[in-house]
C-alpha cells in the first residue's frame, strides 16, 4: 500500500465506523476508478485482551468472560470453553444436560443466522430485511431468555452440566415459534429467489472456489457454500449430535447468494434438530451424580495438561487451546475463532471487484469483529 | 487416516526433527519439532498427510523453564485428527521460520504472536502489529512477566 | 487577489460598525440571548423529540442497540432514529469497551457530529470497564473524555433500558440540565 500511486488511483479508508461493518475494523482500499486494486484489513479496534484476562480468572469466572468473545453466539463460546475444562477433568455431563445444551446452541445458531441474513440485507440496501429478521429473532431470544435469564450473554453452562433445568412449558412455547419460523424462512427464500435486484447484487459476486477457500482457511457457511461438507458436528461429534439426524447443507456456487442460501438451509436443519431434541430429551439430573462439580464450584483445581477442543460455531469452526498447570486458573487459553480467517480472506476476495460489491461480500461472510479482535 | 499411522509416517520421515510424538486420543496427537525444520515438516504434513487446514498458531510462555513455545494446531478438512505441533524457543531472542509459504492463513496468527509474545518469524511477508496500537509494540503483553496488567485486582480473590 | 479581498472585508467591518442606530450581532450572541428566554423551551422541545443516534456497534451492547433501533422495540416512535453517519447524528452511544487504539477514532467521530450533541454511556464497559476493567488495552474513565449525560448500567442492558436512558436524556434536555449544551 505504501508504494507510489499511479494517476487516477487513490486510497480510501473504510472504517473504523462504517454502516457495512459489524464492528469497528478498518479496510484500506487502493482504488483505480471503481475497481479495487489492493486491500488491507486493520484490526484491533476492540481488542480487549481476553486471553490475558482468562489467565487471571478462576475457571468459573472465565465463563463470564468467554461469553463476551462473540456476543451473538455466547453459548457456543461457552460450550467450547466448558468442553475444554471437561476434557481436562475427564467428566461428561449427563444426557439431559447435553440435550439442553444442544437445544440452546441450536437456538443460538438460529438467532445468529437470522441476524446475519438481516444484516447482509441491510448492507446491500434492503434495510427492511433487517427489520423482518430482528422481529423473528426477538421470539427466539425470549425463548433463550426464559431458560437462561439473559438475552445475549448467558453464563449458563457449567462444568459437567448446565446451571438450570428447562422451565415448565418450554416445549409448548417453543414449538409454535419454530413453526412460525419455518414459514418465515420459506418467505425469505421466496423473496430472495424472486427479487431481480437482489440476485444481481449477489449471484456471481465474491466467488470462492473450494480449493481457494481451503487454502484461505475459511470454515463455516462460507466454506460449505463452495461444496465442502465440513462441519465439526459431523466430523468430530460432541454432545449428543451423534444420535441426532441432520444433514450438512452445502451449495456449489460459492458466491454471496449461495452463502445466504446455506444459512437459510442450516436454519431449517437447526429447527429439525431442536424438534428431535424436544421429543427425545430424557428426564434425569443435570449434573453427574456423586460429582464434586455442581452449580457452584468456586474453588476447583484442574489437573495439569493441555487440550484442544473444537465446536461448530454458527460462523464456522471454533476451537480453544487450554493449558492447565494444576492450579485454579488456566495457564493459557488460546481462542481460535472462525471470523479471524474469514476476515483475513476478505482482501483476496474483494481484489478486482468494484466498490459497490465490498458491502455485499463482507456482509455475506457474516463477520463479528469482536471475536476476531478478542 | 489413523493417529498412529500419521505419527509413524512423521517420525519416519523426520527422525531428528520430531521428538516426543504421542497420541493423546484417537483424534489428537502431539509432537515437538525442531525450530529449524518447522517449514519442511509443515510442507510434508500438507502434501503427504492431508493436513491442509491450519487451525491456529499461538505462543505459550513457560517462564519457569525460561522458554517460549510456538504451538501450531494443524487439522484437516478430510479427517478429524488435529496435530499439535510445538517448537521450543529461548526466551531471550526467540526466532522461528515462518510457515506462511505453506499455510496462507498463518499470516495473521504469526503477526499476532509476534506482537503479543515478541516471537520473530523469519521471512514473514509483513511482520507488523495487528491488534495492538503501534506504540505498545515491545511490551509483549501476554508474557507472564508483563507488568502493565494489574495483578492485584482479580488474582487473589479466591 | 487576496489583498484586495482583505481590504474589502475590513472596509465592510468599519462601515458596519459606523452605522448609527444599528446593532450588529453574531450567531452565538443570538444563541446566548435565546437561552435566557422562553424560546429556548420551544427549541429544546424540538431537540428532545428528534434525537437521532449514531449506529456504531462496539460490543455486546451494540447488538442490543441495533435491536432497539429495529422493528420490535422501535425507537422511531420516540423520534429516536438510527443514523449511519456521525454528521446526521445528535446522540453518540458509546456501546462497549473503548480501547487505546479506538479512542482517537471515537474522538474524531465526536468532533464530526454537529452541535448540539449528547453522549450516552451504554453498558458497564463504557462506565467503568466492566468485565474488562483490568485489560491492558482498554481505556477507563470515559466521562472525563466525553461530556456524558446518561449512564445505562447492565452487561449488556436490555433494549428497554436503552429506551429508558433516552427518556431520561429527554427529561434532562427539557429541564435544561444536559451537558451537551451550555446554558
Amino acid at each position: 500500500m505504501e508504494e507510489m500511486l499511479e494517476p487516477n488511483e487513490m486510497i480510501i479508508h473504510l472504517g473504523p465506523q462504517h454502516p457495512m461493518q459489524p464492528g469497528p475494523f478498518r479496510l484500506n482500499l487502493k482504488l483505480k476508478g471503481e475497481t479495487v486494486m489492493d486491500a488491507e484489513v486493520e484490526l484491533g479496534y476492540i481488542h480487549k485482551g481476553i486471553e490475558k484476562i482468562l489467565e487471571n480468572k478462576t475457571y468459573l469466572q472465565g465463563i463470564t468472560i468467554v461469553d463476551r468473545i462473540c456476543y451473538l453466539v455466547a453459548l457456543t463460546n461457552e460450550e467450547c470453553y466448558v468442553g475444554c475444562v471437561e476434557k481436562l477433568l475427564d467428566i461428561e455431563p449427563p444426557e439431559r444436560a447435553q440435550y439442553i445444551r444442544v437445544i440452546l446452541e441450536e437456538l443460538t445458531r438460529l438467532q445468529s443466522h437470522l441476524l446475519g441474513t438481516g444484516e447482509f440485507g441491510g448492507f446491500i440496501g434492503f434495510v427492511s430485511m433487517l427489520m423482518y429478521t430482528i422481529k423473528e429473532r426477538e421470539d427466539l431470544l425470549s425463548l433463550i431468555d426464559m431458560v437462561t435469564g439473559a438475552r445475549i450473554t448467558h453464563s449458563f453452562l457449567r462444568f459437567g452440566g448446565v446451571r438450570d433445568d428447562l422451565p415448565p412449558g418450554f416445549k409448548e412455547k417453543t414449538l409454535p415459534v419454530l413453526n412460525n419460523l419455518k414459514k418465515v424462512i420459506n418467505d425469505f427464500e421466496e423473496m430472495f429467489h424472486s427479487d431481480r435486484v437482489y440476485k444481481e447484487r449477489t449471484v456471481g459476486v465474491g466467488v470462492l472456489t473450494a480449493d481457494v477457500a481451503k487454502s484461505l482457511g475459511v470454515s463455516g457457511p462460507a466454506l460449505r457454500a463452495t461444496g465442502v461438507p465440513f462441519d465439526i458436528r459431523k466430523n468430530e461429534p460432541y454432545l449428543v449430535y451423534n444420535d441426532l439426524d441432520f444433514k450438512v447443507c452445502t451449495e456449489t456456487a460459492g458466491d454471496c447468494f449461495a452463502r445466504v442460501q446455506v444459512r437459510l438451509n442450516e436454519m431449517r436443519e437447526s429447527i429439525y434438530i431442536i424438534e428431535q431434541c424436544l421429543d427425545q430429551i430424557p428426564n434425569g439430573p443435570i449434573f453427574p451424580e456423586n460429582s464434586l462439580y455442581g452449580r457452584r464450584t468456586p474453588v476447583m483445581r484442574v489437573p495439569a495438561g493441555e487440550v484442544f477442543h473444537r465446536v461448530e460455531d454458527p460462523r464456522g469452526e471454533m476451537g480453544m487451546y487450554m493449558v492447565s498447570d494444576g492450579s485454579d486458573k488456566p495457564y493459557r487459553v488460546k481462542v481460535r475463532g472462525p471470523v479471524y480467517p474469514t476476515l483475513q480472506a476478505l482482501p483476496p476476495l474483494i481484489k478486482g471487484t468494484t466498490v459497490a460489491d465490498i458491502a455485499a461480500i463482507s456482509g455475506s461472510m457474516d463477520g463479528c469483529t469482536s471475536e476476531a479482535d478478542r | 487416516m489413523d493417529v498412529t499411522e500419521i505419527l509413524k509416517s512423521l517420525t519416519g520421515t523426520f527422525p531428528e526433527a520430531i521428538s516426543e510424538a504421542t497420541a493423546k486420543s484417537e483424534i489428537r496427537a502431539r509432537a515437538y519439532v525442531d525450530k529449524e525444520k518447522v517449514k519442511e515438516v509443515c510442507q510434508y504434513l500438507k502434501d503427504s498427510l492431508q493436513f491442509d487446514h491450519l487451525c491456529s498458531v499461538c505462543g505459550v510462555d513457560y517462564i519457569k523453564w525460561n522458554e517460549l513455545e510456538v504451538v501450531y494446531h494443524i487439522a484437516s478438512y478430510n479427517h478429524p485428527v488435529v496435530l499439535t505441533l510445538k517448537a521450543r524457543l529461548p526466551r531471550d531472542n526467540p526466532e522461528i521460520e515462518s510457515v506462511v509459504p505453506v499455510y496462507w492463513n498463518a499470516n495473521w496468527y504469526e503477526r499476532e504472536t509476534y506482537e503479543l509474545y515478541g516471537i520473530k518469524f523469519k521471512n514473514h511477508p509483513n511482520l507488523k502489529p495487528l491488534l495492538l496500537p503501534e506504540d505498545m509494540l515491545g511490551e509483549w503483553p501476554l508474557r507472564k512477566d508483563y507488568e502493565g496488567f494489574p495483578n492485584k485486582t482479580a488474582r487473589n480473590l479466591v | 487577489m487576496g489583498e484586495v479581498k482583505e481590504k474589502k472585508t475590513s472596509k465592510l467591518d468599519e462601515t458596519s460598525e459606523e452605522i448609527p442606530g444599528v446593532i450588529t450581532t453574531t450567531t452565538s450572541a443570538i444563541h446566548n440571548l435565546l437561552k435566557k428566554t422562553k424560546a429556548q423551551d420551544l427549541i429544546n422541545w424540538g431537540r428532545k423529540n428528534s434525537m437521532w443516534f449514531m449506529t456504531q456497534p462496539m460490543g455486546c451492547c451494540g447488538v442490543e442497540m441495533i435491536a432497539a433501533g429495529c422493528a420490535h422495540y422501535d425507537t422511531d416512535r420516540f423520534g429516536i432514529i438510527p443514523r449511519n453517519s456521525p454528521r446526521h447524528a445528535d446522540v453518540m452511544i458509546i456501546s462497549g469497551y473503548v480501547t487505546k487504539k479506538y479512542l482517537p477514532a471515537l474522538k474524531r467521530l465526536w468532533e464530526q457530529m454537529p452541535a448540539p450533541k449528547w453522549v450516552i454511556c451504554m453498558g458497564d464497559c463504557s462506565i467503568s470497564g466492566g468485565p474488562f476493567y483490568e485489560s491492558y488495552s482498554t481505556v477507563q474513565n470515559i466521562d472525563e473524555i466525553f461530556p456524558v449525560d446518561v449512564f445505562i448500567p447492565g452487561c449488556p442492558p436490555r433494549p428497554e433500558a436503552l429506551l429508558q436512558g433516552f427518556v431520561e436524556l429527554q427529561g434532562k434536555i427539557k429541564a435544561k440540565k444536559d451537558r451537551g449544551t451550555e446554558y
